[in-house]
């Protein structure tokens, strides 16, 4: 899988291709709109993640040069401005995704995990993980082709989870990601304690080989079966 | 006061004093010239009898229909010389026919017949009566005042409403002033020099006034924009450290709290961008969206969110309340008004929620009231809470704003009570 980073700021840039590389992609990195175009026409990448605030140019001109030459690049748009305009936009001149500043480096790699899959299997997006297959779109899980039935906010946590194998989460992290703005002065966290305790008994009793782990009280992390 | 008043009370005061200063001038000389015309009469007719009586003649009949009386009195030498041999005066005569005594203007003369006996002759003429003068002056002179007034103060008025058209133009204009709204130019319909001026130094401190909102909110704005890029690299280094090292529990810890402040930052910032967007009129998109359906669904999130605080909340609510709004602002509305609400809560109180016809309100149960004159503003905290933003309840007014809804807060037995009316 080979992957475009265009990126001005050199240390986004840095941690970016580091995460990416030691995920196993082959990534070529880009500081500008020029050298980003350059690329662009004379190679093919399986995903472009794309600044669309470069220092010469705007990158969802980058995004129409992509379409006008009928590359079929998956494309996912990192902006400082989270602006709706901008993500319909560059969503509607045909990007994939688009992921706002700041980002968590999950967050990126579930994102590009997805982009791929949904590229590759054309709309099918299955994220399996051992005996554990769960659909995004239906909101359904199954355990060994047994379906398990989970509560809305069960299947946002595993979802959270398996976008995001072996990646230790903070508590308030993933308060935030399944409740929302909601949660962001919560005196503590029994609420995801709660939600987790039955997410974790309904896995065990279904027979799954993942294990959603507690670290040290205050963390949790998603264990994939060892092979 | 308003200015028209301040004169008018002012020119009604100046005409008093006026008025009553002429009024006695007007008495003074009207009694002096009636007098005169008096001592006139008095004198030839005084002149009239001593002519008659010094020729022998026949005196004129003591009543002859005038009211007019003399008398003629012989008196010794020395009276004579100790007094003026004219001297006119006022005083009360009896008049036998009328049976009364009037006001009557009396000239006495002392003069010498040929024998040198001396005589006095006193005649009188009666005159006005100096009280119904005064009477009839005094009612003419208030009917005057007040005429005078009316007439004044309607030509005032009416002349300066004409000339200060465009001062009331102005302030009219600078009441509808809102920097950072689109504001129409300063009315300038005028060929006087002085309003000119005056409008023009409005205009120049309202586009100075502009400038520099559109500048604060600019940079408002573009440092949030700016502090993203290092916020995600600060972030992503984290989980880096998290995800790639061997860590013990304290070092977990550590960058756990180290994460949780950052993400503080960036909830921070993420909210003034918020701000900044809604104070642009970035929200262009309306819907019908549900404000009960809303405020369902974000009360059992955070019924669940504190339920181990043992909050209980109850609401009254319509079937459906829909209005047009953009939807992400509405549930930014709502979900801060709630949030507010349940992160001041002590434990085991009650938070209602209630919409009745336009009005949405929003209790909670508490002790002191607040300061309702700063609750909205940008990081004002009655009491520090850890991870709050200090920017809740200004979103709340933000968005109020936007959509011109009233919002207001009371303390009303013993409940904090947010209101939103929409009309």
């Amino acid at each position: 899988m080979k992957l475009l980073i265009i990126e001005d700021e050199p240390s986004l840039r840095e941690i970016m291709q580091r995460a990416l590389t030691q995920e196993r992609y082959v990534v070529e990195t880009a500081t500008n709109y020029a050298e980003a175009d350059a690329k662009i026409a004379a190679y093919s990448y399986d995903c472009i993640l794309l600044d669309i605030m470069l220092p010469d140019g705007n990158g969802l001109q980058l995004l129409q040069h992509l379409k006008q030459q009928r590359k079929r690049e998956n494309v996912i748009i990192i902006s400082a401005r989270d602006s709706l305009d901008d993500k319909v936009l560059g969503l509607d001149m045909g990007a994939d995704d688009y992921l706002p500043k700041p980002f968590h480096t999950a967050e990126l790699l579930a994102r590009i995990k997805s982009v791929l899959r949904r590229g590759k299997s054309g709309g099918e997006m299955a994220l399996i993980l051992g005996n554990v297959s769960l659909e995004p779109e239906s909101s359904r899980v199954r355990v060994n082709d047994k379906e398990l039935p989970l509560l809305k906010k069960e299947f946002d946590i595993l979802l959270y989870f398996m976008q995001r194998p072996n990646h230790l989460v903070d508590k308030s992290v993933l308060a935030e990601a399944v409740w929302g703005d909601h949660a962001d002065q919560a005196d503590n966290f029994q609420f995801v304690y709660a939600q987790m305790k039955n997410l974790r008994r309904k896995l065990v009793d279904a027979g799954a080989d993942i294990e959603i782990k507690a670290v040290y009280g205050f963390g949790y992390k998603l264990v994939p079966p060892t092979e | 006061m308003k200015l028209i008043s301040r004169i008018a009370l002012r020119l009604s005061l100046f005409l008093i004093p006026l008025l009553a200063l002429w009024a006695t001038l007007f008495y003074l000389m009207t009694v002096d010239e009636i007098n005169d015309e008096a001592d006139d009469a008095l004198e030839n007719y005084s002149e009239l009898i001593i002519i008659r009586m010094l020729a022998g003649r026949e005196l004129p009949p003591l009543n002859s229909g005038t009211n007019n009386s003399y008398s003629i009195t012989p008196i010794d030498k020395e009276y004579a010389l100790s007094k003026p041999h004219f001297e006119y005066y006022d005083a009360e005569v009896y008049i036998p026919e009328k049976e009364e005594t009037e006001p009557a203007r009396i000239l006495s003369t002392i003069f010498i017949d040929d024998d040198d006996n001396y005589y006095e002759l006193k005649v009188a003429i009666p005159t006005f009566e100096k009280d119904d003068l005064i009477r009839t002056i005094l009612f003419l002179i208030v009917l005057l005042y007040f005429i005078l007034l009316i007439t004044i103060i309607s030509v005032t008025l009416w002349v300066f409403h004409r000339s200060m058209r465009p001062l009331y133009a102005l302030l009219q204009w600078l009441d509808e002033f809102t920097p950072g709204r689109r504001n129409a130019p300063v009315p300038d319909d005028t060929h006087i020099t002085e309003f000119h001026k005056l409008n023009m130094a409005a205009q120049e401190a309202a586009n100075r006034a502009e400038e520099l909102f559109e500048q604060q909110k600019q940079f408002i704005g573009n440092a949030s924009h700016e502090l993203q890029t290092p916020l995600a690299v600060l972030g992503n280094r984290i989980e880096w450290l998290l995800d790639n090292t061997e860590l013990n529990e304290n070092q977990v810890e550590e960058l756990f709290k180290m994460q949780r402040s950052l993400g503080h930052i960036v909830r921070l910032n993420k909210t003034l961008l918020l701000l900044t967007k809604i104070e642009n009129g970035q929200f262009p998109e309306n819907s019908d969206v549900d404000i009960c359906l809303i405020i369902c669904e974000q009360i059992a999130l955070y019924d669940e969110i504190y339920a181990s605080r043992g909050i209980t909340s109850s609401t009254h609510l319509p079937e459906t309340f829909i209005v047009s709004m953009n939807d992400s602002l509405a549930s930014t509305l709502i979900s801060n008004l709630l949030k507010n609400a349940y992160i001041h809560s002590a434990p085991h109180t009650h938070i209602e929620v209630s919409l009745v016809g336009h009005t949405l309100k929003i209790a909670n149960d508490g002790d002191t009231p607040l300061d309702a004159d700063h609750i909205f503003d940008r990081f004002y905290q009655g009491h520090k809470k850890e991870g709050s933003t200090g920017l809740g309840l200004a979103l709340v007014k933000a968005v109020c704003r936007y959509y011109n809804l009233s919002i207001a807060y009371r303390f009303e037995d013993g409940k904090h009570c947010f209101f939103i009316d929409w009309e």
